[in-house]
């Protein structure tokens, strides 16, 4: 669906957006981040054991093909990747939090996604291409580290990355479903209602009981904010990787189905529920008197 | 031993000089250049903006820029010795660089806060008649209304990202203009700061210009800055500020500190706008005088534009009042990571609250030191010594300060006496700009008359117990009721107001408005929004009331003591009510 010219830049987009993430952080961020671990922890069962869960309920009640059904539960075992992120900096969450729960989620997902989709689908034998994982790593970690390094260096090539990547962040929100409209207006025009409502749902679903969890266990709400959006919104690129590694041919597209559709629909949603995450943050902050200053 | 009319000086640290009562410079422009000859290259001004983009500028850079600015006034704009020069921004590195080209070119700086509306400036304009305006490019919409009545021949227009390197000040200045739109077209004639800097560096270059020339003659008594204050009568007062009030006091607050700061090490939070008195003299003059760095806010609103500043600096000393100490207590990334480096914090401008002060310590393991002060004592008389602060005081006399309360008759009362308070000093000010019955009500003999009503242990701590004027202090800003009434009474649906300040958590004190509405629709916000069209913000009332008829003398004079007497009543009793609906919830 993407050739390699497309592929190589929008890797190189995310580095320069990951870059730009980077530099909005200092270490102690992460520091923080791990110093209370219960964040991390809620969001990783949020992420390996609610959002299969969705995926497993999704596939029962609703009427969809076995390789349909298939696709949304890849989708679903799949660990957030750099649009979380990205999202999540929109937000006011917590990045250092998303960057790490990001890491760990696709780190643990090398043993936790086979065994959780043995326990929903037991006859699927996937296989998880290492070299998908290490690039997502890399395309995370490094241009991250390099923009904190950067913003310590000099605080204004910090700053002006930070906006940089941010500008590009937008650009590249905007790219992918401008560019994937057109590219695939067949492929939309031939799927089945309940495959659109699995695809939406998926995301949907996957933010809001996040949300709803996070805040239960008490959650700062950047915290749980930062929890909703890396639960729904998963690394639709591994999992597409994943599925053409593990079958070929016809076979490959259908299972494709599910993570092209919600590579599109989680897009739009996360930008709505970014906007009203956005709101709820200028909501909550301090009013100063007019007076002072 | 202490000295027995000032038995306060024995709580003073043994580091504190006990005399401060004469400058150590002749003038500003002598301590500015003193100063930037000591510290050269070192980093004198930061400005940290919200998202971190920053620039700065050294001692040595300061120094000479506000020598080209200075030649520009004389020699370009034609300025002489003593003319006025308004300066309307928000902290920027174009503050310093302005406001000692002012003062070098021998001129008088006159502040004006840039979020008044066009109606506040006008009238201080009308009263200070500047003959030159430096104001920052997002005020600038305002200057036609504001200069119609006293037009300002020169209007020199800067930035708030001047001086910053190129790739931030260009984003900046994009986003200003297509995201926020905050940066207003221009309609006057007008030069842009740097043309200004490049002019005046021309005329040095050129003609030889020897800018010290401009302020030699000036001497401790000559003015240096008319620092307005509102009037009783809703007109605004310059309180005349000597060159040898602003030094003098600038040494007497850093006597405070000088055991605990080193000179040309600190790092300093400048969140307070330098318009304002005391940021002014304690953090532009004096934080510069220690050799310290500046970091200058623009903007502290929202509370978490300090964010960045606080991750990218050590910040060792700030300044700030209890709204901005309290709303940062309960930020979570404050919460989160408190400032390893800082050593203490300076409050002023309204009382601090105990429980802010507990809990800032409580968070930052730092001391914050209360001052008291006003606008005519160039503003600081007292200050909580480290270590023995007392509660509900505002501490103890300055250096060379005395502090005492008078009696109705303007006889001077005995310690322990409540009385109005009056302090005396090298800092008290010259008097008020053109009112010269204004400057008589407010001293008694050398003694100026605070409006505050105290009383004065007999060791010397002071307690402010109540107010003699009608003035409402809103986080550090003085409102008077009568500018509100005046603006109030021109709204057609109102028929009478009254305007008192009551109790408030977050400011101190707010602005209560009470109102005989002519039309029952009148509602709460909309004679808020009127307000704003007029008022700036911290003027416009927080809340309002209506009422059928308003308290008055037989004489038909509103009575606002009446009405302050009944808030206060009413504040009490909620107060006792919380506790008790707590109780029954529970």
């Amino acid at each position: 669906m993407v050739g390699p010219l497309e592929q190589a830049v929008l890797a190189l987009m995310i580095f320069v957006i990951m870059l730009g993430m980077g530099a909005s952080l200092t270490p102690r961020d992460f520091y923080l981040a791990l110093k209370r671990p219960q964040g991390l922890a809620i969001g990783l069962i949020s992420q390996y054991v609610f959002m299969p869960f969705i995926g497993f309920l999704l596939i029962s009640f609703l009427p969809l093909t076995p390789a349909i059904a298939v696709g949304v539960l890849i989708m679903a075992c799949m660990p957030g990747g750099t649009t979380s992120n990205m999202f999540t900096y929109f937000s006011k969450g917590n990045l250092a939090l998303s960057v790490l729960m990001t890491v760990t989620a696709t780190v643990f997902g090398v043993v936790l996604i086979p065994i959780i989709l043995v326990l929903y689908a037991s006859a699927l034998d996937l296989r998880i291409p290492g070299e998908n994982i290490i690039i997502t790593l890399i395309l995370l970690l490094v241009p991250v580290a390099i923009g904190m390094v950067l913003r310590r260096l000099n605080a204004n090539a910090g700053a002006v990355t930070e906006f940089m990547g941010s500008v590009l962040a937008l650009v590249f929100i905007a790219f992918l479903v401008v560019t994937w409209v057109p590219r695939n207006w067949q492929f939309l025009m031939e799927t089945l209602p309940a495959t659109y409502v699995a695809a939406i749902a998926l995301g949907v679903l996957g933010i809001a009981i996040g949300y709803a969890f996070a805040r239960v266990l008490r959650l700062h709400p950047r915290n749980a904010r930062t929890v909703a959006l890396e639960t729904g919104i998963q690394n639709g690129p591994l999992a597409i990787a994943i599925i053409a590694f593990t079958f070929t041919g016809t076979e490959a597209q259908s299972y494709m189905a599910v993570p092209a559709l919600y590579a599109l629909f989680i897009v739009i949603i996360s930008t709505l529920v970014t906007l009203i995450f956005r709101r709820a943050n200028t909501a909550a902050e301090q009013k100063l008197p007019d007076g002072l200053l | 031993m202490a000295d027995p009319d000032r038995p306060w000086t024995a709580f003073y640290g043994p580091d504190v000089r006990t005399e401060i009562e004469a400058p150590s410079y002749r003038n500003l422009p002598e301590m500015i250049r003193a100063v930037a000859k000591t510290y050269g290259a070192a980093r004198a001004f930061t400005c940290c903006l919200p998202n971190g983009m920053n620039g700065t500028l050294s001692f040595t850079q300061i120094d000479e820029m506000s020598d080209a600015l200075a030649v520009y006034l004389r020699e370009v704009a034609g300025l002489a010795a003593g003319d006025r020069v308004a300066l309307q921004m928000p902290n920027c590195l174009a503050f310093p660089v302005a406001a000692f080209a002012v003062l070098k070119a021998g001129c008088v700086l006159v502040n004006v806060n840039p979020l008044y509306t066009a109606e506040e400036m006008a009238k201080q304009f009308e009263d200070a008649e500047p003959h030159a305006l430096i104001i920052v490019d997002m005020f600038a919409d305002k200057i036609p209304q504001a200069t119609s009545g006293h037009p300002i021949p020169n209007v020199i227009v800067t930035r708030v990202a001047e001086f910053f390197p190129v790739m931030p000040k260009g984003i900046v200045g994009l986003v200003q203009k297509y995201w926020d739109r905050s940066v207003k077209p221009v309609e006057v004639a007008h030069i842009r700061l740097p043309e200004a800097l490049e002019a005046g560096r021309s005329h040095i270059a050129k003609d030889r210009v020897q800018v010290d020339l401009y302020h030699q003659a000036i001497a401790s008594d000559d003015i240096a800055v008319l620092q307005y204050t509102g009037g009783t009568t809703g007109m605004p007062k310059g309180a005349m500020l000597t060159h040898g009030n602003l030094i003098v006091n600038m040494e007497q607050a850093m006597a405070l500190m000088v055991g605990a700061l080193d000179k040309g090490r600190e790092v300093a939070l400048t969140a307070l706008p330098l318009y304002h008195i005391f940021a002014f003299t304690v953090n532009l003059l004096g934080f510069y005088w220690l050799g310290a760095r500046n970091i200058l806010i623009p903007n502290p609103r929202p509370i978490s534009n300090l964010k960045r500043a606080l991750e990218n600096y050590k910040i060792t000393w700030m300044s700030g009042v209890n709204t901005l100490f309290r709303a940062l207590c309960h930020e979570h990334w404050f919460l989160d990571t408190p400032p390893k480096h800082l050593k203490f914090a300076g409050a002023g401008g309204m009382a601090l609250q105990s429980a802010v002060a507990a809990r800032w310590r409580e968070i930052t393991g730092a001391e914050v030191v209360q001052g008291y002060g006003l606008t005519e004592t160039s503003p600081v008389l007292t200050f909580e010594p480290l270590g023995k602060p007392r509660e509900g005081t505002i501490g103890i006399p300055l250096p060379s300060t005395d502090l005492a309360c008078f009696a109705e008759d303007g006889a001077r009362l005995p310690a322990g006496e409540i009385g109005e308070l009056g302090a005396r000093g090298p800092q008290v000010m010259k008097g008020y700009w053109q009112k010269p019955d204004e400057t008589a009500k407010a001293m008694n003999g050398d003694w100026f008359l605070t409006g505050d009503i105290a009383v004065m242990d007999h060791d010397g701590y002071v307690r402010i117990v109540d107010r003699k004027k009608d003035l409402v202090v809103v986080s550090g800003f003085n409102v008077y009721p009568n500018e509100v009434e005046d603006v109030l009474a021109a709204h057609p649906a109102v028929r009478e107001a009254a305007v008192i300040g009551v109790p408030d958590e977050a400011t101190g004190e707010a602005v209560k408005a009470f109102i005989v509405s002519a039309d029952p629709s009148l509602d709460t916000n909309a004679v808020r929004a009127f307000c704003r069209d007029h008022l700036t913000g911290y003027k416009v009332p927080k809340r309002v009331e209506f009422r059928d008829a308003l308290p008055k003398s037989n004489v038909g004079k509103i009575l606002r003591k009446d009405l302050r007497a009944e808030a206060l009543t009413q504040t009490a009793a909620q107060t006792a009510a919380e506790p008790a609906a707590q109780a029954a919830a529970d």
